[in-house]
């Protein structure tokens, strides 16, 4: 026992100590989150070192998020254990709502220059979009995905389409060329596009919700606390989707476990973010030729087609002990010359008003034109409204969004009712 | 003396705290936490809020979770006759001198040690559509595809097929223990009564492996009842919430949306289920096997 005792109190110390947080809060340094790809935390890395040299006293400690099923569970796990760091530069603009509201986040527009630097940096809409309920930003518009179309130019070009198509009746048209060219022996072998067949809510910021807002105009789902989206808008997406479905123009079944469709040609378009290029470039065969255009808009749509964003904004949490240093941190962090670093290392594109004007920016472009797109596009993108219960409304949406456009067991009108009553039903909860 | 009494004292305290302290920490706490959580409102992180009774009054009134419920006891119909009649009757195989047995035993237990996101994955590329080894063998009979995984009407019943696949080792491992134990003159006394093969099975093996029975049943209705990651992986739930099992539906409710003090509910309901299931199986083969 005697010889035991010493082993037990070492033990518990061990134990004590290693359930204690590694990112106990003192005024002395940052603690900074950044994304855990690669690309970020060498971005992150650079920021934060050049940061360290220039400014000693206000040290920043890099942390990657730490690993979890994704970084959102692990920022709701350490909001709940105490263990928030004091910036988190991925935060999906959906949450923040749901984390203001908690009292979890600094409104950061009671911080010494910040709607100045704001409104420097983005559009009033912008400014608009990230405006949380009680009139605070809580959040940074930092970086943008925009999802547009992914096209196998290969494959519209033997089918005499010199540009993909930009209007529903040009996509069913395209759509029933790919399908009758791609039966073999009985079986459809290609199709024009994907989408995963999934009910999870967040499948729906791939599809439903982009085409959305490409024809709506960048229109909202939830305003005010209210439903905004029993329009004519979503109706028109969800039987565009639903006409997909019907004919077999998209296929039911999941393709996701096997070999990448698109780069196998088994399909023409998919719905995708930047990310796409590094995968595509890395995997794709020598003659293979990809291109990305806007998204498809009903034909009196003669607009430019918004897109959904998918928004990762910067945000300060409750925790921070050194809020000015911070502040002045994020400040380097979304400076011209940060933000170029985050495009040069990520690929990424941050969300600011002169990405296609600066020469800085531009000259990036042009050294990398399947960006180009993108930084098109980034003038006609929106984030998720505000909302603190928004995963429960994209739910109730994907359920319509099954029984409708994929299964074909409601009309386009009679879903997006039943998606609205739902999503009301939830906002009076 | 002292020492030794001491050290007498200590010791098994010592043995146990490592369980006990598992136990408190990882399965008292959160019962007791739940419990409490049952009678509140909690997103994580605002505070909790004293709510009554209004989450059993959402649960009674919430279609969904009652499919979900339905969708389980689906699962369990199809699956549980047909584990246990595909366990016992290779059981019955391996339980004879053939050669290889060794290989055959360890082949047949193979996929239950196969983590379950692998099996589902190579499960749903057999199970597709148009691209589905499955439908592309019915096609070259001349047989119509078949909607695996899209058709809500059958989905289950493929998930069930492919759970069965995946556990039946295990299964025939406890019918093969219980076969070995069945005494060899029963069955050389009913030789020399006449008996052929099937009254041999009927009335000799069958009730000797009673208690193995009464175990498979036991362990596959939890094993059933616990049904997650399959349809997780393979269909979140759908097509048409067709395959939206109980535990599936828990957890989309305590971990897409937060709703802590409902899924709690839900859960101390969904285990009231299986304690009432599992209490009046065992009272059914107390009762048949007197």
């Amino acid at each position: 026992m005697k010889k035991g005792l010493p082993i037990l109190v070492v033990l518990i110390t061990c134990l004590s100590l290693s359930c204690g947080s590694k990112n106990a809060h003192d005024a002395n340094r940052i603690v900074y989150w950044a994304s855990n790809n690669t690309d970020e935390i060498t971005f992150a890395r650079d920021v934060v070192t050049s940061w360290n040299n220039e400014s000693p006293d206000k040290n920043v400690i890099f942390q990657p998020v730490p690993e979890g099923q994704s970084s959102e569970e692990v920022i709701l796990a350490a909001v709940v254990g105490g263990t928030t760091p004091d910036i988190y530069s991925n935060m999906w603009q959906g949450d923040v709502e749901l984390y203001a509201r908690a009292g979890r986040l600094v409104p950061l527009d009671t911080l010494p220059g910040f709607m100045e630097l704001l409104t420097a940096r983005c559009d009033s809409s912008v400014i608009k979009e990230v405006t949380s309920t009680d009139g605070h930003i809580y959040q940074i518009p930092w970086k943008i995905n925009p999802i547009m179309m992914i096209c196998n130019d290969n494959m519209f070009k033997s089918f005499g389409w010199d540009t993909p198509p930009k209007t529903y009746s040009d996509f069913f048209k395209a759509a029933a060329e790919i399908k009758e060219s791609g039966f073999v022996k009985g079986y459809q072998t290609k199709w024009i596009g994907y989408s995963e067949v999934i009910v999870t809510w967040w499948q729906r910021l791939f599809d439903f919700y982009p085409l959305y807002l490409a024809a709506s105009g960048g229109g909202s789902l939830i305003k005010d606390n209210k439903v905004v989206f029993n329009n004519k808008y979503a109706v028109s997406t969800f039987q565009f989707l639903k006409t997909l479905y019907d004919n077999n123009y998209f296929p039911r079944e999941r393709l996701s476990s096997r070999q990448d469709p698109f780069l196998s040609s088994d399909i023409a378009i998919r719905f995708t973010g930047p990310w796409e290029i590094v995968h595509a470039d890395k995997f794709k065969s020598k003659e293979f030729e990809y291109s990305f255009s806007p998204l498809p808009v009903p034909d009196d749509q003669k607009n430019t087609a918004y897109t959904y964003g998918d928004t990762k904004n910067i945000v300060m949490f409750t925790t921070c002990k050194n809020r000015l240093a911070s502040w002045e941190f994020i400040k380097e962090m979304i400076s011209e010359k940060g933000d170029y670093l985050l495009l040069k290392t990520t690929n990424q594109l941050p969300r600011r008003k002169d990405l296609t004007t600066n020469p800085l920016f531009l000259n990036y472009l042009n050294n990398n034109p399947k960006m180009k797109p993108f930084a098109e596009q980034s003038k006609y993108v929106k984030g998720p409204d505000s909302c603190p219960v928004l995963k429960e409304v994209f739910d109730a949406i994907s359920q319509e969004y099954e029984a409708c456009v994929v299964y074909g067991k409601k009309s386009p009108r009679q879903a997006v009712n039943d998606a609205a009553k739902a999503a009301e039903i939830i906002l009076l909860q | 003396m002292t020492k030794n009494k001491k050290k007498y004292k200590l010791s098994p305290y010592l043995m146990v705290a490592p369980y006990v302290l598992h136990f408190l920490v990882f399965i008292s706490f959160p019962v007791i936490f739940s419990f409490v959580l049952m009678f509140n409102q909690w997103n994580i992180i605002s505070p909790m809020k004293f709510v009554g009774f209004q989450n059993f009054y959402k649960l009674l009134h919430d279609a969904q979770f009652f499919r979900s419920l339905l969708n389980t006891l689906i699962f369990l119909v199809i699956h549980i006759p047909l584990q246990i009649i595909i366990a016992l009757a290779f059981a019955v195989l391996l339980n004879q001198k053939i050669r290889f047995i060794g290989f055959f035993r360890a082949a047949y237990f193979l996929p239950v040690v196969v983590s379950g996101v692998v099996v589902t994955i190579l499960w749903q590329q057999l199970y597709g559509y148009e691209t589905g080894l499955l439908n592309r063998m019915l096609a070259g009979m001349g047989i119509q595809k078949v909607g695996w995984l899209t058709n809500p009407a059958i989905a289950m019943a493929s998930i069930a097929i492919m759970a069965t696949w995946k556990n039946v080792g295990l299964y025939i491992i406890l019918f093969l223990a219980g076969l070995q134990t069945v005494p060899r003159y029963l069955y050389e006394s009913a030789d020399l009564e006449g008996a052929n093969a099937w009254q041999k099975f009927r009335y000799i093996t069958l009730p000797m492996i009673n208690p193995t029975m009464f175990m498979v049943v036991i362990l596959s209705t939890i094993g059933g009842f616990s049904l997650f990651i399959e349809p997780y992986v393979m269909t979140g739930g759908g097509p048409l919430n067709s395959t939206l099992s109980a535990v599936l539906y828990i957890y989309k409710e305590g971990f897409f949306y937060y709703h802590m003090g409902y899924a709690s509910t839900l859960g101390f309901f969904f285990a009231g289920i299986i304690l009432f299931v599992i209490i009046f199986q065992k009272k059914y083969v107390e009762r048949e096997t007197g």
